[in-house]
């Protein structure tokens, strides 16, 4: 049930006597072989008629086969007000399509052992599927079901809809390690796309209405916004056939796809307090707008962060877990999109040491701008990316991310098969420029907290002016 | 979409406790798997597998806080931590140093019945990870001061994953009231108290009777030389000395004579409910068949329960099952979250139909073949990755004995008939057999035992 890290890669849940399971995030920091680094496997690329790009790929080393959807758009297509709107449509699409209704559409799914979801993002909504090989061809037929014939039943919106808004009361009650980061990007991103919630919230899915997610299905769900990765066990010739029978017919979209601008820094520093009656703990996110999926530093920028807080030795985990068992985990991160996203250091402890936390958090981003990195830790951090990179792509679900992620963004093979060499050559002077460039002053960020409000209030005032809301208001951040 | 953090936990469970198929599975490489025990008891199983330059290691011991008391609930646990923590030739910290500057990366988990240990790392680091094993099976040490700084964080693991959240206080609570003889009642994590009292002797008795080579089976999966690792096996473990047979736990749960109810009340939006009752042990065919049980009933969103309960009846936002399987007798559980506003006792009595119509007809055809093909893709999902397979070689290996009964599991369950799975549902989901939780929001006005200890000047 109980595992050692969670804060940083690693969580650990458990329920009952005797099952337990840990997870791993996805750390920036994972990144490429030892000597030489792995190669990305030979794939074919294709643009069918209408714009839908394929990326193929065959491995026959299991007898699974994963396929990934990336359909641009997302929440940047909500319109404002009507936040989840995407999200609503991304789960509305599996509840018939074709010649299924909702129920049986899962049993086709689920009566031969595969798994399709459909999730929203901020720019973009995303499917993927895992099927045994055997059943490639009900992969396809399901998935283009979905996306080109769904029934969007208005029974099953409002049930939908439901449920949405019952399952973030419901996240609300459990651990806030899950929600603190929605908190973050509404505080920090105000009045810019990427603080919208992509699940919406509870006050905005209310507003949402059937016809919100037929529009944005008209406008989004079209051939020139399509990316389908598939990698398994396959004729690739013969996939290609199937796969431009299946999704070739779908017409070109009317308009560009929406795009954000790049968002302004926060400067100064403002803190935003949610109130959770009775936690005995507060967890808390502290962020600026980093760094983008295309930026040209990205790869010292994840060196710079697996030193600062992007493994269990880092200097956050070391400062306020390892010396201090202040916490169980502290980390930091960059969501990288289009545009900037967060980089966000998080974090939680008990009630009555919130501002020592924190404190110790701010002084150690102080810390990492006036010291920097020594050549040691930066060897250190250089070979834990290389090291880890390898199992970041073992699977074929992996690999098939990895495609979408690399066309959605124009990107290379070469993000994958020089990631060795550009992790290599990060050096003290590139380490420098990007901690002066991309890693947030102290004095700069938005910060949220979520705690027990009456015991911290009148503490946390000394870190900038304080927003206060409940944890039950309907939004994730204040009016 | 936006979802409590326990469906994805749901969602896990049930794909982890779904590895299944027919015929020994023609897994590709299984037989260049390779296996050998040393002299002082150390059993280490080795599949080669070249996909990527990496190595998953994973060490099991046969220790958890099922061999655990009151006064030291958690320290299987806690000293889990502590195996990190520093020995008489490496200070505090110098192990994961030296493990990430080699590229490697690790943790380790505790459950009711193991620990285990896991390194991930490039193959050029492999004699230095052995080297680090090694020292710390042999050399562990407890710094006073480090002792004091883990307890802190151990306290905070529990506070995220128990005290402050809903699902996980429901769940403590029941296994306590489910269990009242068998050890099985103790949280891994440990009673607050106990994590406030812990001792470095307890530490050192610990390590004493439970961190013995022939307590140990070591799983090393990857791009390796099975040679190679027996040398270096010879090198840095063979030196290890065997210790006497830890106490086996010899208490057995009573048979239940009634069903056992529980009422919590919390700060909460959400009701939830869960039942558990008495299973079998790991190794029982029978617990097989009550996975398929529960796969049929909650597993997916074409189950039973998510099609009555959450679909056509909207009395839960969501509902999920998970099954224990451990040395012992386990328990078999269904949760549901319900809707805001809604009762918790029609959530209660939905779920009771579904389990008496099951237990009255059986599955169909069709639900019956679905679980088996759930079954066999959650298999080889599960050995997709050098990680996975390093898992499931010491799950087979520890709880059913052999490593290669895990190739068996797909014919395991081909086997199952629908009458073996009406059959268990009428036997173990019994009402004398259950215990019913339901956690239900906390009226205004009731102050929280936080903050009344906090008035009380107690709170830790």
């Amino acid at each position: 049930m109980s595992a050692r890290c969670g804060g940083l890669a690693r969580v650990a849940i458990a329920l009952g006597a005797g099952v337990l399971l840990a997870t791993s995030m996805a750390a920036e920091a994972a990144a490429s072989a030892a000597p030489g680094g792995v190669r990305l496997p030979e794939f074919e690329r294709v643009t069918l008629d209408n714009g839908v790009e394929l990326a193929l790929m065959p491995k026959r080393d299991t007898p699974l086969v994963a396929m990934n959807v990336v359909v641009r758009g997302g929440l940047l297509a909500d319109a404002p007000g009507r936040e989840g709107t995407a999200a609503l449509l991304a789960e509305l699409m599996q509840k018939g399509a074709g010649a299924r209704d909702g129920a049986a559409f899962a049993e086709a799914i689920e009566s031969v052992g595969g798994q399709l979801t459909i999730d929203a993002g901020a720019e973009s909504l995303s499917l993927g599927a895992s099927f045994l090989a055997r059943d490639l061809g009900l992969m396809i037929e399901l998935a283009s079901d979905a996306l080109l014939r769904p029934r969007l039943n208005a029974t099953e919106f409002d049930k939908v809809r439901e449920r949405a808004i019952q399952s973030i009361a419901a996240a609300k009650d459990a651990d806030p390690r899950a929600l603190v980061g929605q908190y973050g990007n509404a505080w920090l991103f105000r009045g810019h796309p990427y603080g919208r919630p992509v699940g919406g919230s509870e006050e905005s899915l209310a507003m949402v209405t059937l016809e919100d997610l037929k529009r944005h299905y008209e406008a989004q769900v079209r051939g020139d916004r399509l990316i389908i990765a598939v990698v398994g066990d396959f004729d690739t010739a013969d996939l290609r056939r199937r796969l431009e029978s299946a999704f070739g017919s779908l017409g070109r979209a009317a308009a560009a796809a929406p795009v954000a601008t790049r968002a302004p820094t926060v400067e100064g520093r403002r803190v935003l307090l949610v109130d959770k009656p009775g936690a005995t703990q507060t967890y808390f996110w502290l962020g600026n707008v980093g760094a983008s999926r295309t930026d040209p530093e990205r790869t010292a920028q994840a060196v710079v962060n697996t030193v600062f807080g992007g493994r269990f030795t880092s200097m956050l985990n070391t400062e306020l877990r390892i010396k201090s068992g202040l916490t169980y985990g502290a980390r930091s991160a960059f969501d990288r999109l289009a545009e900037p996203g967060a980089f966000s250091i998080t974090s939680f402890t008990a009630t009555e040491s919130t501002v020592q936390a924190l404190d110790l958090a701010l002084a150690t981003l102080d810390r990492l701008h006036a010291e920097g990195i020594d050549a040691a830790t930066l060897e250190s951090a250089r070979s834990y990316m290389l090291g880890q990179f390898p199992p970041s792509i073992e699977t074929n679900g992996a690999l098939a991310a990895r495609l979408t992620d690399l066309l959605m963004y124009g990107l290379g093979r070469d993000d994958v098969d020089e990631f060795a060499a550009r992790v290599g050559a990060v050096d003290g002077a590139a380490a420098k420029r990007v901690i002066g460039q991309s890693f947030p002053l102290s004095r700069n960020l938005a910060i949220v907290l979520v705690g027990d409000a009456a015991r911290i209030r009148e503490q946390v005032g000394k870190y900038g002016p304080v927003t206060e809301m409940k944890i039950t208001d309907p939004r994730f951040g204040p009016r | 979409m936006n979802r409590p953090s326990l469906l994805a936990l749901g969602l896990v469970l049930a794909v982890a406790a779904a590895p299944l198929a027919a015929a020994p599975a023609p897994v590709a490489g299984a037989d260049r798997i390779v296996s050998r025990t040393l002299p002082n008891g150390l059993e280490i199983v080795v599949w080669p597998d070249d996909d990527i330059p990496n190595v998953a290691m994973y060490t099991w011991y046969r220790v958890g806080s099922r061999n655990e008391r009151p006064g030291i609930t958690g320290l299987s646990h806690y000293f889990e931590h502590m195996m990190f923590n520093g020995t008489k030739t490496r200070p505090p910290g110098e192990f994961d140093r030296a493990m990430e500057a080699s590229g490697g990366r690790n943790n380790a988990y505790t459950s009711s019945d193991v620990t285990v240990y896991q390194n991930w790392f490039p193959v050029s680091a492999t004699p230095l990870i052995f080297d680090l094993e090694s020292d710390r099976m042999r050399y562990l040490d407890f710094d006073p001061k480090v002792v004091e700084s883990e307890r802190g964080v151990v306290y905070s693991e529990r506070r995220s994953s128990v005290d402050n959240d809903n699902f996980g206080t429901l769940i403590e609570q029941m296994q306590a009231t489910a269990f009242i003889a068998h050890p099985y009642q103790i949280p891994t994590i440990g009673w607050p108290s106990d994590i406030e009292g812990w001792k470095v002797e307890d530490l050192q008795a610990f390590y004493r009777q439970y961190y013995a080579p022939n307590n140990a089976v070591m799983f090393v999966v990857g791009a390796v030389d099975p040679e190679e690792i027996f040398a270096l096996a010879e090198r840095y473990l063979a030196p290890l000395e065997a210790q006497p047979a830890p106490p086996p736990v010899t208490t057995r749960e009573p048979p239940q004579l009634g069903e056992r109810r529980l009422r919590i009340q919390r700060e909460a939006q959400t009701p939830i409910v869960a039942m558990a009752w008495h299973s079998t042990a790991a190794p029982d065919r029978q617990t097989r068949v009550m996975e398929v049980v529960l796969s049929i009933l909650g597993s997916g969103d074409s189950s039973r329960l998510h099609q009555r309960l959450v679909e056509r009846e909207q009395a839960a936002v969501q509902v999920g099952t998970s099954l224990d399987q451990g040395f012992d007798p386990g328990l078999a559980w269904i949760y549901a979250i319900v809707p805001p506003g809604g009762d918790p006792a029609n959530t209660v009595r939905l779920i009771d139909e579904e389990i008496a119509r099951l237990a009255k007809d059986g599955p169909t055809a069709p639900e019956l073949a679905k679980a088996r093909n759930q079954a066999l893709a959650g298999f080889w999902r599960g050995l997709e990755t050098i990680s996975g397979k390093a898992q499931a070689l010491g799950t087979y290996h520890v709880f059913h004995g052999d490593y290669r009964k895990l190739f068996d599991a797909p014919a395991v369950y081909e086997g199952i008939t629908a009458e073996d799975v009406r059959q268990a549902a009428a036997t173990v989901l019994r009402v004398n057999n259950r215990t019913v939780g339901v956690l239900e929001p906390k009226p205004a006005d009731t102050p929280t035992p936080e903050r009344a200890a906090a008035a009380a000047g107690g709170a830790r």
